[in-house]
C-alpha cells in the first residue's frame, strides 16, 4: 500500500531576512512498507519526525532524496496527486481545525462533492459514512455541538466518503477524553477490521497500540524499532530511553518480574496478567 | 481556608433560546495546600468552574470566596486575585509572545506593576523552579520543544507568585517522557513551596499517581469527590460518564474476582506491585 525507498527529508531553517542558517533533517533514510490492510502503529517522542514522515504518505510533503510509493504511484510524480489524495486520507490532531461544514452531513459529503461525485451518491456515502463511525444519529446536526471524540469521528466520516483504501491519522486522540479516545479507536479498527482500509497510526497513547499488526519506532528521524506490539513491549528500557513508554499493565508486569515473579514478558493486557498470575498461584 | 465555592450556579447564553446551565449548585472547600485532581469529560463543566475561581466569569447565583472575601462584591482587587490565583491555560506555550524567554516570564510580574528589578528577580526564580537552563533564557521561546515552551508559559504564572496554581491539562499532546517531566516538576512545586494545586487531566493514570483528592464533575454537578481510591472505587459510575479508573484498578478487581486476595481499590502503579507481591510472598 504504502513503501518508502531511503526516504529523506530536510528541513531549511532561515533567518529573518531569508539566509539559509542551518538544515534539519527530520527524515533520515526511512525504509518502511505497509501492506494493503495492515493496522500500523508509528511511535516516536515529540520531534522524532513522526509527523513529517507521514504527510509524505498523502503528497503532503515532497522527499528531499528517496520515494515514496502510494499503491504502486510514485508521489513526486504530480499527475497523480488528486488519486494519491483520495487513495490516502488524513486525519489530523485538533477536531475543531478539520471541520468546515454548518451541518455534520454537509461536512461528510465535502470531499466527494469536491471529487465531483453525482449527488445522488455522495448521499449514500455520506450514508454509509456516518454509519461505519456511528454518528449517522447526527447526521443533521451542528459540529459545534459535538464532544470532541465525535468531531473526530466526523472527520474521519468525511474521509471515508471519499473511498480511501488508506487512513492515516496522526494523533488523533490527543486532544480527547477517555471516552473520546475509546470512541475513535474503536472506529478505526472496525474500519480495518470490516472495511479492510489500511490504518496508519500515530500516537502518544501506548494503549492504542497492543492490537495493531506492526508497530514502527521512530527517533531522529529514523526507524529504530519495529515489530509486533509484543516484541516492541518487551523492552521496556529501551522504549523508556526514547522517551517512550509501555502500557500501564506491561510496566505493571515488568516491575513484578523485576522483583522475582516468574512472569512471562510481556504483557500487553489485563487477561494475560490474570492468567499469568493465575497460573503463578496454581504452581 | 483559600477558595469556598458556595452554591454556584451558571448559566451559558442566559435569557436566550440557546440557555443552558453548566454549572449546577456546585459547593466546594479548597483548603491551602492542596494537591486536587479535576476530572470530567468534554463538556462536563471543568473549564468554567477554573475560570470562576479566578474571577474570568461570574456567577449566576451563588458566590465565590477567597480568603473569606466574595471576589464578585463591587469594588474586589480581581487583577491582585488573578496573581494570586494563577492559570495555566491548555496549550500555554500558543501564548508566549516575547521576543525571549526571559521577556515573556517578566510580563506577568511586570503588569501587576512591580518594579523591574523585581520582576525580573521572580522570573528568574520562577524559571529556576521550572528547571529551565540559563543558556536558554535569551532565546526565542519559539525555537523551543514543546514541553520546553510549556515550562516557560507556566513559569510565566509562577512569576506573579499564585497561591493557587491551576493548570489545564498540561500535558496534552506531550510524549510520554514529556508527560512524565511536566508532573514530576508540578509535583515537586508543591512539595517545596506548599502552593495550591488543582490539575485538569484526561489521564487517570497520572492524577491517581500524582493527587491527594479527585472531583469528578459531570453535567455541571460535582459528582464525585474524596481521595483517589474512593473516587476509583466508584468506576462503573466513571465509566458510566465517559470516565475510567487507571488500568491497574481494574487489574486488581479482575484478580480479586479470580479468587486473590488483594486490595482491590490500588490505584498506583505503586500499591497494585506491593499487593501483587503480598499474595505470592
Amino acid at each position: 500500500m504504502i513503501r518508502t525507498d531511503k526516504l529523506v527529508f530536510e528541513y531549511i531553517r532561515r533567518d529573518e531576512e531569508g539566509n539559509v542558517e542551518g538544515i534539519t533533517r527530520a527524515v533520515d533514510e526511512v525504509d518502511l512498507s505497509v501492506e494493503p490492510g495492515q493496522f500500523i502503529a508509528i511511535l516516536g517522542h515529540n520531534g522524532s519526525g513522526k509527523s513529517t514522515l507521514a504527510k509524505h504518505f498523502n503528497a503532503l510533503l515532497y522527499p528531499t532524496e528517496g520515494e515514496v510509493y502510494v499503491d504502486g504511484m510514485n508521489t513526486d510524480d504530480g499527475e497523480h496527486l488528486w488519486e494519491i489524495r483520495q487513495e490516502a486520507g488524513m486525519i489530523f490532531q485538533n477536531p475543531d481545525n478539520q471541520i468546515i461544514g454548518q451541518v455534520v452531513e454537509e461536512d461528510v459529503g465535502f470531499g466527494p462533492e469536491n471529487m465531483g461525485v453525482p449527488t445522488e451518491e455522495i448521499w449514500e456515502r455520506v450514508d454509509e459514512s456516518l454509519k461505519a463511525v456511528r454518528m449517522d444519529k447526527f447526521r443533521k446536526s451542528s459540529p459545534n455541538h459535538l464532544s470532541g471524540g465525535q468531531k473526530q469521528r466526523v472527520s474521519i466520516a468525511g474521509v471515508i466518503a471519499m473511498h480511501p483504501k488508506c487512513i492515516i491519522m496522526d494523533e488523533p486522540t490527543a486532544m480527547l477524553d477517555p471516552n473520546g479516545r475509546r470512541e475513535v479507536i474503536r472506529a478505526a479498527r472496525a474500519l480495518n477490521q470490516v472495511e479492510g482500509i489500511t490504518i496508519i497510526l500515530i500516537t502518544h497513547y501506548m494503549e492504542e497500540v497492543v492490537d495493531a499488526d506492526k508497530v514502527f519506532v521512530m527517533d531522529k528521524g529514523r526507524i529504530v524499532m519495529e515489530g509486533t506490539p509484543r516484541e516492541v513491549f518487551s523492552r521496556v528500557d529501551k522504549l523508556k530511553e526514547l522517551r517512550l513508554g509501555v502500557p500501564q499493565v506491561t510496566l505493571l508486569a515488568h516491575e513484578l518480574a523485576k522483583s522475582g515473579l516468574p512472569i512471562h514478558e510481556p504483557v500487553l493486557t489485563r487477561a494475560e496478567l490474570v492468567k499469568e498470575l493465575k497460573a503463578l498461584k496454581e504452581r | 481556608m483559600a477558595i469556598l465555592l458556595n452554591h454556584v450556579n451558571y448559566i451559558y447564553d442566559e435569557d436566550t433560546a440557546m440557555a443552558h446551565p453548566a454549572l449546577i449548585d456546585v459547593s466546594l472547600n479548597i483548603p491551602d495546600g492542596q494537591f486536587i485532581g479535576l476530572i470530567g469529560h468534554t463538556g462536563s463543566g471543568k473549564s468554567t468552574l477554573i475560570q470562576h475561581m479566578n474571577g474570568l466569569v461570574k456567577p449566576t447565583s451563588g458566590q465565590v470566596l477567597f480568603d473569606g472575601e466574595d471576589i464578585n462584591e463591587k469594588g474586589y482587587d480581581k487583577k491582585a486575585l488573578r496573581a494570586k490565583v494563577g492559570l495555566v491555560f491548555q496549550y500555554p506555550e500558543h501564548q508566549l509572545f516575547e521576543t525571549d524567554c526571559f521577556k515573556d516570564v517578566c510580563f506577568g510580574p511586570k503588569n501587576q506593576g512591580l518594579p523591574k528589578k523585581e520582576a525580573e528577580l521572580r522570573a528568574y526564580e520562577a524559571l529556576k523552579q521550572v528547571g529551565f537552563d540559563d543558556e536558554y533564557f535569551y532565546q526565542s521561546p519559539f525555537d523551543l520543544s514543546g514541553g520546553q515552551k510549556r515550562r516557560v508559559a507556566i513559569a510565566g504564572v509562577l512569576a506573579m507568585r499564585p497561591q493557587v496554581l491551576i493548570l489545564d491539562e498540561p500535558t496534552a499532546g506531550l510524549d510520554p517522557k514529556g508527560r512524565e517531566d511536566i508532573l514530576g516538576l508540578i509535583s515537586r512545586l508543591h512539595k517545596e513551596t506548599g502552593i495550591t494545586i488543582i490539575l485538569v487531566s484526561h489521564s487517570m493514570e497520572d492524577v491517581a499517581d500524582y493527587v491527594q483528592r479527585i472531583i469528578v464533575m459531570n453535567s455541571g454537578r460535582v459528582q464525585f469527590d474524596g481521595e483517589p481510591r474512593q473516587v476509583f472505587a466508584h468506576y462503573r459510575e466513571l465509566e458510566e460518564i465517559g470516565l475510567a479508573a487507571p488500568q491497574v484498578t481494574y487489574v486488581m478487581k479482575e484478580l480479586k474476582e479470580a479468587g486473590f486476595d488483594v486490595d482491590e481499590n490500588a490505584t498506583t502503579l505503586e500499591e497494585a506491585k506491593n499487593e501483587i507481591l503480598r499474595v505470592f510472598k
